[in-house]
């Protein structure tokens, strides 16, 4: 699956709710930097 | 020259860092362009800075992960090549280090996600503020770099314990020492100059083919604007930060000018050919009676020159020397560059000014090369020391042989030429295709050629079908 950088909504497209882009938003934050923990901690792994 | 094991560390330290300053000089600024970009854009809702906007984010998003990859090297180093280093100083540098991390590196990481991953998700508003936080933490992250090595060129507010290793007194002062604020401002714009060198460049690029082509024009118009007022800006910058080194590290200062003498009334150097064994300047350009004026100093008073320091102390004048007429000297090109674009601007020729647009492609790299050039200046200028006038570089090395420290190099330079150079030449394409070839329009997203809208393959050409 290639990685895919979002372009931003069309004009006409409707808002999601504001509790919706809030979760997303905090959820990708989390996400990224679990993801940048995880790797951390395996190269930290390797190394002990 | 025998090839020890202390000389391989320092290659292979130098190899290394020369490889990794690019791409924080790069993210840095450009991170602060792409959220000027989106701010713009929802200001004004005008296509083409969201289209710039989706075509830097790509090339931000390849540099800062080779940025991360080269950066984890360097902290390696420090355990595998410079573990006596480590054991004295990391009381006092690795909790900086650490800072860093924390508060910048995954500020930028968690972050990153929402910038590529979540402007849809997340609506324009919050992902604007994904950007900015972005940026703001690649500013935070030069901010530890610098403040932890500004205390190696000055160490302050420390106490040296009994078994060797150093411990701070005062954090406030170690993190605020007397050199970092002019080397931090120094480096931030040398960031953004960089950035705006390597935007020009590319968008110069585009108009040399297509001088109608709104975003590079639009590119090009910004760029020479931030090099155009920063080009100068950095050259006090860098005034002051030469002021502080010749308060505290007056030996970096006689060998950046070649100061031989103590002596009232120095000479200004221009070029010339320091040679260390004879403490003189070969075949010197100098201009005489200038030299105080341009250190900021009355004429009567008198310099430190290389005489007044045990010899073993000297660093290498001649790279110290000449990295630092390299820096100044692209800088003054810089200056030129950016006046040369505001009066094409001014007589509205800018996009069609085929010398000029030729030699702002010419310039694009000359940002990398003055801050590699500068911590030249910087780190070669501190020899013999690793930590000024408290730890040699000599006793800063790991116990290890030749033999283990040539194999890391060599597989360094090996993995570094193909990871990086497919990186770089990635990076070129994208920027040789420009900004509008690759976006799709804002609402049709055909699915062409099996590639996601938007991303970093988009904007490759397409591969010919089969039969």
């Amino acid at each position: 699956m290639p990685v895919t950088i979002e372009p931003p909504p069309g004009p006409d497209d409707p808002p999601p709710p504001l509790w919706r882009r809030l979760a997303w938003f905090l959820g990708l934050a989390l996400a990224s930097a679990a993801a940048t923990a995880a790797v951390a901690y395996a190269l930290k792994g390797l190394l002990v | 020259m025998d090839l020890d094991a202390l000389i391989l560390a320092r290659l292979q330290f130098a190899f290394t860092i020369a490889f990794h300053i690019i791409f924080p000089s790069f993210t840095i600024g450009l991170a602060a362009f792409l959220a000027v970009l989106e701010g713009l854009w929802l200001a004004t809702r005008r296509q083409v800075f969201r289209n710039l906007y989706l075509f830097w984010v790509k090339i931000f998003a390849i540099s800062f992960g080779m940025g991360v990859v080269s950066g984890v090297v360097m902290s390696y180093q420090l355990g595998t090549n410079w573990s006596e280093f480590s054991k004295v100083a990391s009381p006092v540098i690795g909790p900086l280090l650490a800072f860093e991390v924390l508060t910048a590196f995954f500020l930028e990481a968690s972050f990153l996600g929402v910038m590529l991953f979540g402007w849809r998700k997340v609506g324009p508003r919050l992902h604007f503020a994904a950007t900015v936080l972005v940026a703001i933490g690649t500013l935070i992250s030069a901010f530890w770099i610098l403040s932890a090595n500004s205390w190696m060129q000055h160490p302050v507010a420390y106490e040296q314990l009994a078994d060797g290793s150093l411990r701070a007194t005062d954090w406030w002062g170690v993190i605020f020492n007397p050199t970092f604020p002019s080397r931090f401002l120094h480096m931030t714009l040398a960031a953004f100059l960089t950035t705006s060198l390597v935007v020009g460049a590319a968008s110069a690029w585009q108009l040399l083919r297509d001088s109608a082509q709104p975003e590079s024009r639009m590119a090009l118009r910004m760029a020479i604007g931030m090099f155009a007022i920063v080009a100068p800006l950095q050259l006090f910058a860098g005034h002051l930060s030469g002021e502080v080194v010749r308060v505290h590290q007056p030996l970096k200062l006689a060998a950046i000018e070649a100061y031989w003498e103590t002596r009232a009334d120095q000479p200004q150097s221009l070029a010339g050919i320091p040679d260390r064994d004879a403490a003189r300047t070969h075949y010197e350009v100098a201009i005489p009676g200038v030299g105080n004026l341009i250190q900021g100093v009355p004429r009567s008073e008198v310099l430190a020159g290389l005489d007044r320091f045990p010899r073993e102390d000297w660093p290498v004048v001649w790279l110290v020397y000449w990295a630092f007429r390299v820096m100044v000297g692209l800088g003054l090109a810089m200056i030129a560059l950016g006046i040369w674009g505001v009066v094409m601007i001014l007589r509205r020729t800018v996009d069609r000014a085929t010398w000029f647009l030729r030699a702002t492609v010419a310039m694009g790299p000359s940002g990398f090369v003055a801050v590699i050039a500068g911590w030249i200046v910087a780190e070669v200028g501190r020899q013999p020391w690793t930590i000024y006038g408290v730890l040699r570089t000599a006793d800063s090395v790991s116990p290890v042989g030749a033999g283990q420290v040539s194999a890391s190099l060599l597989a360094f330079m090996v993995i570094y030429a193909t990871v990086f150079s497919a990186g770089a030449v990635y990076i070129l394409r994208l920027m040789a295709r420009g900004p509008a070839s690759g976006e799709p329009p804002p609402e049709a997203e055909p699915e062409t050629a099996g590639r996601a809208p938007g991303s970093p393959l988009a904007a490759a050409p397409a591969e010919p079908k089969e039969g």
